[in-house]
């Protein structure tokens, strides 16, 4: 008995992975063959309407969707206060997006002698990696505290696990009853129309826009990053039917670190303006121009009296430097099914930045410091901290650049869109003279869909399919000749992105 | 000459046998059974229409009379005349007098126009709710004007008054010009029925419909009567 | 080792029994049709028949068209009036009100009379105003076109398109001045067409009638609080005096509220609009203006008509003829 319950207990797992197999093809097949659109997670939930209404192609909003969020996650129906919600509701959706994908790209490898296994050199080699991966998982729960009071928390996991508040804010709008005054305080995502935090992509280099990150390489200007959640305060104003935007934020330079373990007192200021126009059969067309100006810390005080050398004091960056990123930005609907959205860039960061100072307090740039730099100042391993009787080298510049961003959308129906993403960086000035003018400069590429098969009244559900080239000249690992090479990463990628 | 008389004659006859000969189909209409009691309507919050009233109406959705007739059933022809389309000119009223609708159920030709006439000190509003026929809304206070309306499908309608909820009363809207409603002891006549075979459907708002076939062949009168089966509830 | 082999026995068949029991769940749950998620509407019957003949909308000068509708009605509006537009939307069974059934095409907000088709532009003003207090969204994000195109879509669920032309608009008088004695004539009339029957003495909406109110397919429904809302109060139609008049001269149609065409005369309507507004007295108008110099007092109404002229007397007689 004994040993065929063992041997049954064997057999076991076989047959269950053939079920398993089985179940799972049975289930994609069910899943596509289903056609009607129902849907929704929180939002929707609350007011009856599909998440197409809102959302071109969830999470990218249209402009029923940017209006419903810029009133404060409100209709104006004026049924938006909790009491008109069924006391059972919970405003919370959680988003999980499982993958496959392979990544392809050149890493610094070591050569090994095949005789004796000694290391011999270093060389540029391509690696190719598969599997099934989590890109991660946000909890997302937001909506009205009261009529005109709304509030948004994310917190996010990277495929990790490690958790973060991407989003913490509260809002209060219409103030007077006006839709021209309402502020939002917390830590929030800047007023960008191509929203990144609602981007439509997944693979590591075109889940983010360029756009919003570039830095120059060696440049240690933690703040400027559009595409990061930001600590500040936001005044933001529209008229009723939202065709006219305007926004400014201050906000903290700290790129969304907690615990004022950046500048002393280091801030900056993001401000938009947009308009939108009825352009009959074609659409609606918005154009729009953004400027994020401000100053960051360069010298942090130290404090050697731990013995471990001068460590650079979290919250005491002075020194404060210029930078700016400005551009334009515009949404141009060209018929019911095709939409393009463009952002343009000049950034452009102190000298100082440039040649690498700002960074001394070691973050995660997304939550919090990772370690605080215990080497000897300016010593080897540790950023650039621009203490007293520092100076910055003969000739160096500021160093400035453009950046585009062309994103166009194919909505064959609210179920399926097609997209693509053309991305270029160029610097038009080095932060050291004699660099190769093109050292840094991106090219990104991506092309894609996303298919809802269905979705119920509770829950949204979506197959993906991406591919992203990303390029960048001359930050590769050094090649065998001792010459650095080009980053040529390419990411195939397909998923599930589940939202409830 | 002769042929010439002969003729008109033959004519004559023709025409006159369709005037001459004109049956009747006449019955009443029965229940078995026990109807559900129909309760005693409130008019309390209405008092200009509680004290028309000495004792309180009864809801009117089954009125039975002596010997178990059955009133307010639609009698009427639904196939076999060749005069269907014909719209009877004579004046047909619905007159809201004390919170009530009189007639219960009022039978009409397509296009026939009807009179609605408020013979309260109250105001109602008269709505009809049709599926068929266009829906319409109209207040009618006391002393106003009496309102004329037709409708240009065949239907049943129920009609009720928001401002008094208890009014319920039907419009039965008919493609043929015979039709009679059963009253006064369940009686009804289908008279001027030329000879021909006819399908006679009678319809009651709660017990459903019922038909019968009957032929006529002159002037005689045919007897037709209806029993329906009485709900409980 | 015997006692274990009750435990092998037990985890083999959990091993094998919870996923498999897992995955056939997950087959049934997916497997059904989507709208077996959602708790069917009692009263879904058998689908009415779609008429699939294009239609137009015209608005000015843009003209819609309904097959450039369709897919903005399906992203936009199918979730609440359905895909055959007969407001069995996945939603619908959990709002209040209703959403629209264009299969009847009976609409609230027209400017036409009850009864009647409303005109191509009530509907696009609907769509661009939504309807307050209910879950029909302001959709003033769309270019006129969308709007024309969807006016053109939700035609094609009602035959009576095809036959029937929309109704005339009623004319609107001009709006005569507004003085303490119009809106005594607007109260008076609110008492005589016993108005207050279902929106209460104040406007509250608590009349005697006002408890028993179902709309025509048997939903409860209450009618207009005047007092609610501050300056933003508006009502289901629009919020301009204009709109007002509308309301009570078409008639809310689907809704108990009935047209008061045929039993008042236009200035008289005026009157009583004005009365209205001083109902909702948490708004600042020019009749709370008007109703607040005369110390918030609404004298009692006297019918300053004048007489008709007498005969006139021998034209001898001094005096005479008046």
């Amino acid at each position: 008995m004994r040993m065929w319950a063992q041997s049954h207990l064997w057999q076991k797992p076989q047959r269950l992975n053939s079920v398993l197999a089985v179940a799972f093809a049975l289930t994609i097949l069910i899943l596509g063959a289903s056609t009607s659109a129902n849907a929704l997670p929180a939002f929707a939930r609350k007011y009856g309407l599909r998440c197409s209404a809102c959302h071109e192609s969830w999470p990218a909003l249209n402009n029923f969707g940017l209006k419903f969020r810029d009133n404060g996650y409100q209709l104006m129906n004026d049924r938006d206060a909790p009491i008109w919600q069924n006391p059972g509701y919970w405003p919370v959706t959680f988003r999980i997006t499982p993958i496959w994908h392979r990544v392809s790209r050149l890493n610094q490898v070591d050569t090994y002698d095949s005789t004796t296994g000694a290391i011999t050199g270093s060389t540029a080699q391509r690696i190719n990696s598969t599997g099934f991966d989590l890109s991660g998982l946000d909890f997302h729960t937001g909506g009205t505290l009261e009529k005109n009071i709304s509030f948004y928390v994310l917190p996010s996991s990277d495929s990790t696990g490690a958790f973060h508040f991407e989003s913490v804010n509260a809002r209060i709008d219409n103030i007077g009853g006006s839709p021209w005054l309402n502020i939002r305080l917390g830590r929030f995502e800047l007023n960008n129309l191509l929203s990144e935090k609602r981007t439509l992509w997944l693979t590591a280099n075109g889940g983010i826009y360029q756009t919003y990150h570039f830095s120059p390489v060696g440049d240690g200007n933690i703040a400027g990053q559009m595409g990061a959640n930001q600590f500040g305060m936001e005044y933001m104003g529209h008229s009723v039917d939202d065709r006219t935007r305007i926004s400014a934020a201050l906000l903290s330079s700290n790129s969304g670190n907690v615990g004022l373990i950046m500048g002393a007192n280091s801030y900056s200021g993001f401000f938009t303006f947009d308009q939108a126009f009825d352009a009959g059969k074609l659409g609606t067309e918005r154009v729009g121009a953004y400027a994020f100006v401000g100053e960051a810390a360069t010298y942090y005080l130290t404090d050697s009296s731990g013995g471990a050398g001068a460590v650079p004091i979290p919250g005491s960056g002075i020194g404060n430097k210029g930078f700016s990123r400005v551009g334009f930005y515009g949404q141009f609907y060209l018929g019911p099914h095709f939409d393009l959205n463009v952002v343009t860039q000049h950034g452009s960061d102190n000298a100082w930045f440039g040649q690498g100072y700002g960074d001394a307090i070691a973050t995660d740039g997304d939550g919090g410091a990772t370690a605080t730099c215990s080497s000897p100042v300016n010593g080897p391993g540790c950023p650039p901290n621009n203490t007293p009787g520092t100076t910055l080298p003969v000739g160096s510049q500021a160093p400035t650049w453009n950046g585009y961003t062309f994103e166009a959308r194919y909505v064959y129906s609210p179920q399926l869109i097609f997209k693509a993403v053309y991305e270029a960086e160029r610097m038009s000035q080095q932060a050291t003279p004699g660099t190769p003018s093109n050292l840094g400069n991106i090219n990104n590429y991506s092309i894609g869909y996303r298919y809802n098969p269905y979705m119920t009244s509770r829950s949204g559900f979506a197959y993906f399919g991406e591919f992203n080239l990303f390029h960048q000249d001359l930050t590769g690992p050094i090649n065998s000749a001792g010459n650095p090479t080009n980053v040529n990463t390419s990411e195939l990628l397909f998923g599930i992105d589940f939202d409830f | 000459m002769r042929t010439k008389q002969t003729l008109l004659a033959l004519l004559t006859l023709l025409v006159c046998s369709s005037l001459m000969f004109a049956g009747t189909v006449s019955g009443k209409v029965t229940f078995t059974g026990t109807p559900a009691h129909m309760k005693p309507i409130d008019m309390s919050k209405e008092p200009s229409c509680a004290k028309q009233h000495a004792t309180p109406i009864n809801v009117e959705t089954v009125v039975t009379g002596a010997n178990n007739a059955l009133d307010n059933v639609v009698v009427y022809v639904s196939s076999g005349a060749s005069d269907d389309g014909k719209v009877p000119t004579q004046a047909i009223t619905y007159t809201q007098k004390g919170c009530q609708y009189i007639p219960h159920v009022l039978a009409m030709h397509v296009d026939q126009e009807f009179q609605i006439i408020n013979a309260d000190q109250t105001s109602h509003n008269i709505h009809p709710l049709p599926k068929v026929n266009i829906e319409w809304n109209k207040s009618q206070p006391p002393g106003t004007a009496p309102i004329k309306e037709k409708y240009d499908k065949p239907e049943f309608i129920e009609v009720k008054c928001n401002i008094h909820p208890w009014m319920h009363g039907w419009f039965v809207v008919l493609k043929t010009s015979h039709f009679d409603v059963s009253k006064d002891g369940g009686d009804f006549k289908l008279p001027d029925l030329p000879p021909g075979k006819y399908t006679i459907t009678a319809w009651h708002e709660s017990y459903g419909t019922q038909t019968a076939d009957v032929t006529i062949t002159g002037n005689e009168t045919k007897e037709q009567n209806f029993t329906f089966k009485a709900k409980a509830y | 080792m015997n006692s274990l082999k009750p435990m092998r026995f037990i985890s083999a068949g959990l091993f094998t029994a919870i996923p498999c029991t897992a995955i056939l769940g997950l087959f049934l749950a997916i497997g059904s049709t989507p709208r077996a998620f959602a708790q069917e509407a009692p009263d879904v019957g058998p689908k009415p028949p779609v008429v699939v003949k294009p239609r137009e909308s015209h608005i000015g000068n843009i003209t819609g068209h309904s097959a450039d509708g369709k897919s903005d009605y399906r992203r936009y509006c199918a979730g609440c009036h359905g895909d055959y537009g007969d407001s069995n939307g996945e939603n619908a069974i959990w709002l209040d009100p209703k959403p629209r059934d264009f299969t009847i095409a009976t609409f609230k907000c027209r400017s036409t009379l009850t009864g009647t088709l409303p005109t191509d532009e009530d509907l696009f003003n609907t769509i661009g105003r939504g309807l307050t207090n209910s879950n029909m969204p302001v959709w003033n994000t769309f270019t006129k076109q969308q709007k024309a195109d969807l006016v053109a879509y939700i035609k094609i669920f009602s035959p009576r398109w095809e036959h029937e032309k929309a109704g005339t608009p009623i004319t609107i008088p001009a709006e005569p001045a507004v003085t303490i004695d119009s809106i005594s004539h607007g109260k008076a009339l609110f008492t005589k067409l016993e108005c207050w029957k279902c929106h209460g003495t104040h406007g509250e909406g608590d009349g005697p009638s006002a408890s028993t109110l179902t709309d025509s397919k048997d939903n409860p429904i209450r009618p207009y609080n005047f007092a609610l809302g501050k300056n933003d109060s508006r009502f289901k139609c629009g919020s301009t005096n204009q709109d007002i008049y509308k309301i009570f001269m078409t008639g809310v149609d689907g809704t108990p509220m009935p047209s008061f065409a045929d039993v008042i005369q236009p200035n008289d309507a005026w009157d009583l609009v004005h009365f209205l507004r001083t109902l909702q007295v948490n708004r600042h108008s020019k009749e709370n203006e008007v109703l607040s110099a005369a110390h918030g007092v609404i004298p009692p109404y006297v019918d300053k008509t004048p007489a008709p002229a007498a005969a006139p007397a021998d034209s001898k007689s001094p005096g005479g003829g008046q």
